[in-house]
């Protein structure tokens, strides 16, 4: 896409695109989340490369987990 | 907020908590409680092309031209099917909005019993979100689906 060139949204779809953001991020940080695990990373290290607190992802992906902890 | 809801309405209200928690999402919105009631709810909707799988699509449409407007692909993306969510899931802000607006609908009638019609009518009266959106990019003309409620 050329944004270079391209006129902005408007604001009512700009604002439909960041709540379509909001839900496709939680997606990829669901699925990233699962393979980060798998391949062994530990909480800690997950949250940091978020930029969130290892309280905050474990709270929000733990009971997504089949292992739980 | 549900000692008024009959029997239908509370089933479609629970329903989309089920179509919700199936789709990974994090709260219940109103496009579940349309999922729902497109779920053998009001014939209004059926009437109007909108069944269970053509409202997915119209839905899945409304966020890939969404997406599209800001320069994104969401199919770029090879994301598995979203799991369903675990535990219990909040009501979102549009479908307070909606069940609210449905509350209003039924305390206009004589008996005040909010049936699956007035959650129908309160999701579809929605000045924006992504309902409205996606029943425009359809084809769906809103306010006659209204009258025909």
């Amino acid at each position: 896409m050329d944004t270079a060139t391209s006129t902005p949204p408007s604001p009512a779809d700009a604002l439909a695109a960041v709540a379509a953001l909001r839900r496709l991020a939680d997606r990829v940080e669901d699925d990233a989340v699962a393979r980060a695990l798998a391949e062994g990373w530990t909480w800690s290290q997950i949250a940091e490369a978020i930029g969130v607190t290892r309280q905050a992802v474990h709270k929000k992906h733990a009971r997504r987990q089949p292992k739980g902890d | 907020m549900f000692e008024r809801f009959t029997r239908d309405a509370r089933a479609i209200v629970g329903q989309a908590e089920n179509e919700a928690r199936g789709a990974g999402a994090r709260s219940i919105e109103a496009e579940h409680l349309l999922l729902a009631l497109a779920r053998g709810g009001p014939p209004a909707l059926a009437a109007a092309g909108l069944d269970h799988e053509a409202l997915l699509a119209a839905l899945e449409a409304e966020e890939a031209a969404s997406l599209g407007a800001v320069g994104i692909d969401a199919h770029a993306f090879a994301l598995p099917a979203p799991a369903p969510t675990v535990g219990r899931l909040r009501f979102g802000s549009s479908a307070r909005a909606a069940l609210e607006r449905a509350v209003r609908a039924a305390t206009r009638q004589r008996d005040g019993r909010l049936e699956a019609r007035h959650v129908l009518l309160g999701v579809l009266a929605a000045d924006g979100g992504k309902v409205p959106r996606t029943l425009e990019l359809a084809g769906v003309d809103r306010d006659r689906l209204r009258a025909a409620v």
